[in-house]
């Protein structure tokens, strides 16, 4: 058994080290896919995949009666989210990165801070969401093709530095005027996350961060949660709900055609995301409650 | 050699002194990241933070510089743009070792750190297409010269306490005023040496031309002042940390 502090300085550490190993040996965004791939679902997908568990686990999140009512309304969040996304792209982008800027800044300020400050919570994940995509602003550009005010920006006369500076500028903006217990660290911690934006392409940061600062720290507090007597006991929990949700993305892309309209896989990939997202927000918000 | 070399991904060539002082940049900021960090298990638990800090300093300009001396070696020039995405990283973190040994003045420094790195880019680089290189130039000297005033550099030569940050220094108990001093030190004269290496790369067409003579490499001047500062700022905090 490791403790909370000891699982979010081991996942960083892993996370950093594997950072600069790809920045040290110039690989580029050769194999970005891959990374992106075996990072989501060996960790990123199997720290949401025991939520059924932890809903009924944690004292403070038994909000659900029962396990039908659990699944009902998660699945329904899903339905729901799939549906934004086919009413309103945009709309599907939007509401996934509001969600997503307060999901990634919650478990951020473990660790740091009490996650009781929502806004805090909120700025925290926007810095880091702005950052990871304004160090790759051009790629991000192509990614996003299919909306027009956005790709259509002529950008060319500014440099990548110029978009580091506006990143760090702002990131020292939150750090300066929030009251946060453990301010140097946090700002200190998020520099290196900085420099990995800026040195590694959009799909590598993105699976570095939610990887490594983000999936691995929160699937170690869950196995605490659990008390399990192995990680190994308490992995293979994780495995039905993650071939579930692969199964899921894989339904979705076939039946892609006439309900969402995108060509672009990575755009795709969002979107599944962002379903599997939303419900798995509302449970770690009470999960992270007292941690 | 040519074992060693496969990380790398060009060669310096003989005799090339500029690229050699990247190079040793990149080992000695990696080295000092590994003693820093060793340090930290060994001092006192309010000390923890800045021995981070100076760990976190050292490791990013090591990354930073291995990049350079790539770039260097592969014949692509001063790289005015990976010096000022390190700068932009490790500045703030360097002002804030004041706020973690007093507690006091991030904020001010914080900003004046922006400023300085700013303005001294726009001069640098040129991107703006507006004002030249000693415009720019004076603001950023405005900015560092607030910031040595701030931290309390007069107290050097008797001449007060300068802003919050000096007074808390001054006022404060066990081994930070030394410790203070040492960076004001550092702030003073280390930090000099930028503008003069800023001078040499910019002099084409300005009042301080005469510096373009100089027989020194403006990337030269600044991988020593980087080494001198960035080491030697983590050296003083453990300095006061290190009973």
């Amino acid at each position: 058994m490791i403790s909370t502090n000891q699982g979010l300085v081991t996942s960083k550490i892993v996370g950093l080290i594997f950072s600069l190993s790809l920045i040290f040996f110039n690989i580029g965004d050769t194999y970005s896919s891959i990374i992106f791939i075996s990072i989501m679902l060996s960790i990123g997908i199997p720290h949401g995949s025991v939520d059924h568990i932890i809903a009924f686990v944690n004292p403070k999140s038994r909000r659900f009666s029962s396990k039908l009512s659990f699944f009902s309304i998660y699945i329904a969040l899903i339905i729901f989210n799939i549906f934004i996304w086919v009413l309103s792209p945009f709309l599907g982008l939007f509401s996934f990165l509001l969600i997503s800027c307060y999901h990634f800044g919650e478990t951020q300020v473990i660790g740091y801070h009490s996650t009781d400050n929502q806004l805090l919570n909120f700025v925290i994940g926007a810095n880091i969401l702005l950052s990871l995509f304004l160090n790759n602003i051009f790629e991000l550009q192509e990614i996003l093709i299919e909306f027009k005010f956005f790709s259509d920006i002529d950008l060319s006369s500014y440099e990548n530095i110029f978009f580091l500076l506006i990143s760090v500028a702002v990131l020292m903006m939150s750090v300066l005027y929030f009251d946060i217990k453990r301010k140097v660290p946090l700002y200190a911690e998020l520099s290196i996350l900085y420099l990995i934006f800026y040195h590694t392409d959009i799909l590598t940061s993105f699976s570095i961060f939610f990887g490594f600062s983000h999936s691995l720290p929160m699937l170690l507090m869950e196995y605490n949660e659990l008390k399990e007597d192995s990680f190994l006991k308490f992995y293979l929990k994780t495995l039905p709900f993650t071939i579930l949700s692969v199964v899921f993305g894989f339904i979705l892309f076939y039946f892609n055609d006439s309900l969402l309209t995108t060509e672009n896989l990575i755009l795709f990939v969002f979107i599944v995301i962002s379903s599997l997202t939303l419900p798995h927000v509302f449970i770690m918000k009470d999960f992270v409650n007292d941690k | 050699m040519n074992t060693l070399n496969f990380i790398l991904g060009a060669s310096l060539q003989p005799g090339d002194f500029t690229g050699f002082t990247f190079f040793i940049g990149s080992v000695s900021m990696l080295a000092a990241t590994v003693f820093f960090l060793v340090q930290h298990g060994q001092v006192d638990k309010k000390f923890k933070d800045s021995m981070l800090v100076a760990a976190l300093i050292t490791g990013i300009a090591a990354v930073h510089y291995y990049y350079m001396r790539d770039q260097w070696a592969e014949g692509l020039g001063s790289p005015t743009e990976l010096r000022y995405v390190d700068w932009i990283l490790t500045v703030p973190l360097m002002v804030v070792e004041f706020a973690l040994l007093t507690g006091v003045g991030m904020r001010k420094l914080f900003w004046a750190s922006v400023v300085m790195l700013v303005t001294g880019y726009f001069g640098e680089s040129g991107v703006t297409g507006i004002g030249d290189a000693q415009v720019w130039g004076f603001v950023s000297g405005l900015a560092y010269f607030y910031m040595a005033y701030e931290v309390g550099c007069l107290s050097i030569f008797g001449l007060g306490n300068g802003g919050d940050v000096g007074n808390a220094l001054a006022n404060a108990k066990g081994k930070i005023p030394a410790a203070g001093r040492m960076l004001q030190w550092f702030v003073l004269v280390g930090w000099s040496i930028y503008p003069l290496g800023y001078m040499i790369g910019t002099a084409d067409g300005m009042w301080y031309a005469g510096a373009a003579g100089l027989p020194l490499d403006m990337d030269i001047v600044y991988n020593i002042g980087d080494a001198i500062n960035k080491i030697g700022f983590g050296m003083a905090v453990w300095s006061a940390a290190r009973d």
